[in-house]
């Protein structure tokens, strides 16, 4: 029964995203955005703040829903302002991070959420002390991470989905026990938590195992105790539960819940996966190009688009460049197109600020000559977000940058 | 595809995996330095035993060294190639490389003969660069010259036993490779106990005959011995070139039997490996 | 205990026994690690023997002894800060408040920890079986072979550095370095023997070489009487002392220096497998 609100939020998504939700009239309430009103990236250009941005909302009649407004008294954990990173690369310099701003707060789960080389990871890196900032400042609990990364160690963890890092010949207890040891924890401590945090996460029984002998599932759960065994008040998680199962990803979820709620930790997650971000952020930034786009409250952000999302299915799939002026009618924010291979239709899913945009969208439709064989109108996902804010959906955004 | 396009694919492989992560030249240079090296490193214990010793004349000297340079960089050649097929293997499951060519349509013999093969172009390559240069600097620092033939004949001689030995390496190679599917950790052990065996069993030190009965009969037995007396006999003023054709026929036929032995014990281990489910287990 | 002292001290205490863990979890490492090093002490045993050199079977039994150690230094020393970074353990440590020194000694310690019960294997097949060591000196031997033992060790955490800059050519350096530096230490000959004045003054710039010239002095005698002069001897261990506290400090330095460069390119986290 403990699941059960994480179980709740995760179904809800699950029910929502993809399900024949028909036209409600709340979403008329909503305020309307104009195309240029809502690229955030412009203003984000002119050097503002997310303060701005949130000014920005209300100027724009946005009307938040946040249960999460305690976290605005708070006290700031993480705080980034005009963050820039380059690399060099073979064909030139890349921007990963282009002049980011942030604040998370104490006691907050806090999603950085975009495609594939959005900059995620590259900000989680600079944070936790891996990785110098082109310019910009970031501080973690009061410290410049680039100045004091000595000040900043103690109070941060870090772990990543693609980790999955131990010695293969240790157990998992001593490769916890190990790494508490580089916190300087006394072991008595050390082993009191790493009981505690597996036995919320079902590792008990697998303790004394080998790393070697463990299923991915086992050890990222290892992974997930390691981040939390030095008692840290910053957690940086990169994907944590990329590629595991829906039950491990769910107990993982709960207890990074628990912790940040019950602890007081920031939990910084940076991921690409929507569902996570709705079940457990208490905010989210959407991040693309290096860019922070939008940074509120997941329900907040999808209810400030104003209208459901309309999907037409037709025969046979249209091809890109026949989709293309879609984009241009009024009231479009962006769309994303697929293919059902198994049905053999085409999908498009239109983003609209309001019923009259939908329907001047289906009208296209009929009038370019596609066999338009249903639609109807879909309940608002984070990815209708990002799709409104940049134009493309997360798979056609990762295609188009594929560093 | 057919088995010679699996193992010339194969062989392209094994080149990149040794020299694509740096320029030709440096990749070579590197693959040299460990032979000269442990070449150097025997005879040097010859010149010191031949120095304060009690058995070497200074007229056997120059010969004694020559049948060290050979035998030392022609055991380093064996064993650099041999255990290919157990790295492609260890690998190959560590990547998942392994069970995608397990279940390609020409599975993995031609696969692992190909690596093997690119293995032993690039050990020829370092082999005759490093007896070269061993000859080089041994000869500066005893200060002697070592009786070598070095005519067209016996070099392309030479050039035959080395062919003609690919079938007793590739043999052990599968013979460890069938082992290598099994192991979960330590893959590298069983080789690394052979290459030592072969070290004193293969007479590339000093001759078998030292050893006790009936060690001395094992090291009279294996391929990889006759080889290099069939090396040493054209290369060296010790045999005749009826003596290479003899040496050369039993390593012919020793390594045939091998190379017979290695692929039935690889097929039979690949077989139980699927039945216990071990084809794709990681090593780690 | 002031508490960066104790963050250090766990810390090595920690590292130290991660290594040991992992090698004496599994028994089979010993018979597997003496294998090799066994073999061609045999092999250049024979050789000795041939040569009518019986005093020779003691420096191709110590050889095998002391390049198990450099096996150990280069391969699970300065490779395994690379595999550390490969498997994202390495910015663990990083975020850690952990020093990167305290980590270094932990994995020395432990590797000498580990390699002991192989080494000691090897030494007491070959005195058994083939040549006692004659000398009356074993504190001196003690002395001689811990001093060796911590420049060795010194050296791979210099070359853990290095090697974090190669990444994945590691392997590769190292299979070049590890004949042509034990060929060159003389593990298996006395070097005084063999290589001429100038080249024998070259090679003391390694710490091996120091350690093996040393260890053979005080261990075996050529010289029919056993008796050594030990002028050589106390010239090594001042040559150790002086490479292990140079080396150690180098390789904190250069730590630091590819730590802060490593953060700036940004290649601390980057994994190639």
């Amino acid at each position: 029964m403990r699941h059960r609100g994480i179980l709740a939020l995760v179904s809800f998504y699950s029910l929502t995203n993809g399900a024949e939700i028909p036209r409600h009239p709340s979403y008329r309430d909503s305020a309307i955005l104009s195309r240029p009103k809502f690229d955030y990236s412009r203003e984000r250009g002119s050097g503002g703040r997310i303060v701005k941005l949130d000014a920005g909302f209300r100027l724009l009649g946005i009307r938040r829903v946040s249960p999460f407004m305690s976290f605005r008294d708070a006290k700031s954990t993480v705080e980034v302002e005009d963050l820039r990173r380059e690399f060099k690369g073979k064909e030139g310099k890349v921007l990963a991070l282009d002049g980011v701003d942030l604040t998370v707060r104490e006691g907050e789960v806090f999603g950085v959420l975009g495609p594939n080389g959005a900059g995620k990871t590259t900000m989680i890196r600079i944070l936790s002390t891996l990785l110098l900032p082109s310019s910009g400042s970031a501080r973690v609990m009061g410290w410049d991470v680039a100045k004091h990364p000595e000040k900043v160690r103690p109070l941060i963890s870090t772990a990543s989905g693609a980790e999955r890092a131990g010695y293969d010949y240790i157990t998992a207890r001593g490769n916890l026990w190990f790494f508490s040891q580089l916190y300087g924890l006394p072991s008595k401590l050390a082993h009191g938590r790493i009981n505690e945090f597996s036995e919320m996460l079902g590792l008990t029984d697998y303790l004394d195992r080998k790393f070697y002998t463990l299923s991915t599932g086992y050890r990222q759960r290892v992974t997930v105790v390691r981040a939390f065994i030095n008692d840290p008040k910053v957690v940086f998680l990169d994907e944590p539960t990329i590629g595991l199962d829906v039950m491990t990803a769910l107990k993982i979820r709960e207890f990074l819940v628990k912790q940040a709620k019950e602890s007081g930790r920031t939990i910084l997650l940076a991921t690409h996966n929507m569902a996570e971000v709705d079940a457990i952020c208490n905010r989210v930034g959407i991040i693309d190009k290096g860019k922070i786009l939008a940074c509120d409250t997941p329900m907040a952000l999808k209810r400030s688009l104003g209208a459901p999302a309309l999907v037409m299915e037709m025969t046979p799939a249209p091809d890109s460049a026949s989709l293309e002026p879609l984009s241009k009618l009024e009231g479009v924010k962006g769309f994303t197109s697929s293919i059902d291979e198994e049905r053999g239709v085409g999908r498009v899913q239109v983003v609209v600020d309001s019923d009259e945009s939908a329907q001047g969208a289906l009208d296209f439709a009929r009038k370019s000559g596609m066999n338009l064989i249903s639609n109807w109108r879909q309940q608002t996902t984070l990815e209708e977000v990002f799709v409104a804010l940049v134009g493309r959906g997360f798979r056609e955004r990762e295609h188009e940058s594929p560093n | 595809m057919s088995y010679l396009s699996s193992i010339i694919a194969s062989i392209r492989v094994g080149w990149s995996r040794d020299f694509g992560w740096t320029n030709p030249f440096l990749g070579f240079s590197l693959k040299t330095i460990a032979p000269i090296a442990s070449t150097m490193t025997a005879v040097t214990v010859l010149y010191i035993g031949f120095r304060n010793g009690t058995s070497i004349s200074p007229g056997q000297f120059p010969m004694l060294l020559g049948f060290i340079l050979i035998g030392a960089t022609l055991y380093a050649h064996i064993s650099a190639y041999s255990w290919v097929p157990t790295l492609a293997i260890a690998e190959g499951k560590w990547t998942f490389v392994f069970p995608q060519v397990y279940v390609s349509p020409k599975s993995s013999p031609p696969y692992l003969a190909g690596r093997c093969l690119a293995a032993f172009a690039s050990s020829t390559v370092t082999s005759i660069a490093s007896l070269a240069v061993a000859i080089v600097i041994s000869s500066l620092l005893f200060g002697v010259t070592i009786p070598l033939i070095l005519t067209p004949l016996s070099i392309s001689l030479f050039g035959v036993a080395l062919i003609v030995n690919i079938l007793a390496s590739m043999g052990l190679g599968f013979l460890l490779g069938a082992y290598a599917i099994f192991a979960s950790k330590f893959e590298w052990a069983l080789p690394t106990y052979v290459s030592g065996l072969l070290m004193v069993f293969s007479e590339a030190l000093f001759p078998v005959s030292l050893l006790p009965h009936p060690f001395s009969d094992v090291g009279n037995v294996l391929p990889f011995t006759e080889f290099i007396r069939a090396s040493r006999a054209v290369l060296l003023p010790l045999g005749s070139v009826s003596s290479y054709f003899y040496y050369l026929a039993l390593s012919f036929i020793g390594g045939s039997i091998l190379l017979g032995l290695g692929l039935f014990a690889f097929r039979y281990a690949e077989r139980r490996a699927r039945r216990l489910g071990v084809l794709d287990r990681k090593v780690v | 205990m002031n508490p960066r002292t104790s963050l250090w001290l766990k810390t090595v205490y920690a590292r130290t026994w991660v290594r040991t863990k992992s090698i004496y979890g599994e028994p089979l490492w010993v018979a597997v690690n003496v294998g090799f090093p066994f073999f061609t002490s045999l092999a250049l045993s024979l050789l000795y023997s041939s040569a009518g050199l019986k005093a020779g079977i003691g420096f191709a039994f110590l050889g095998g002894v002391m390049v198990s150690f450099w096996g150990n230094v280069l391969w699970s020393m300065a490779s395994q800060f690379n595999w550390d970074k490969q498997q994202g353990l390495f910015e663990l440590y990083v975020t850690s408040p952990a020093p990167i020194s305290a980590i270094l000694i932990g994995m020395s310690l432990g590797g000498i920890l580990g390699t002991a019960p192989s080494a000691i294997t090897l030494a007491i097949i070959g005195w058994l079986l083939f040549a006692p060591p004659a000398t009356a000196l074993w504190p001196l031997v003690a002395l001689t072979f811990a001093l060796t033992l911590a420049s060795l060790y010194a050296m791979g955490m210099a070359l853990s550095s290095l090697y974090l800059v190669y990444g994945r050519e590691a392997d590769s350096v190292n299979e070049a370095l590890h004949e042509p530096v034990s060929f060159l230490s003389g593990v298996y000959f006395p070097s005084s023997l063999a290589f001429p004045a100038a080249l024998q003054a070259v090679v003391l710039i390694i710490p091996l070489a120091v350690g093996m010239d040393a260890l053979q002095r005080t261990l075996f005698s050529l010289n029919s009487t056993g008796a050594t002069d030990l002028t050589p001897v106390y010239r090594d261990l001042l040559l150790l002392a002086v490479m292990g506290i140079t080396l150690l400090f180098a390789a904190s330095k250069a730590l630091k220096i590819l730590e802060e460069k490593g953060r700036r390119a940004g290649t601390i986290a980057v994994r190639q497998r």
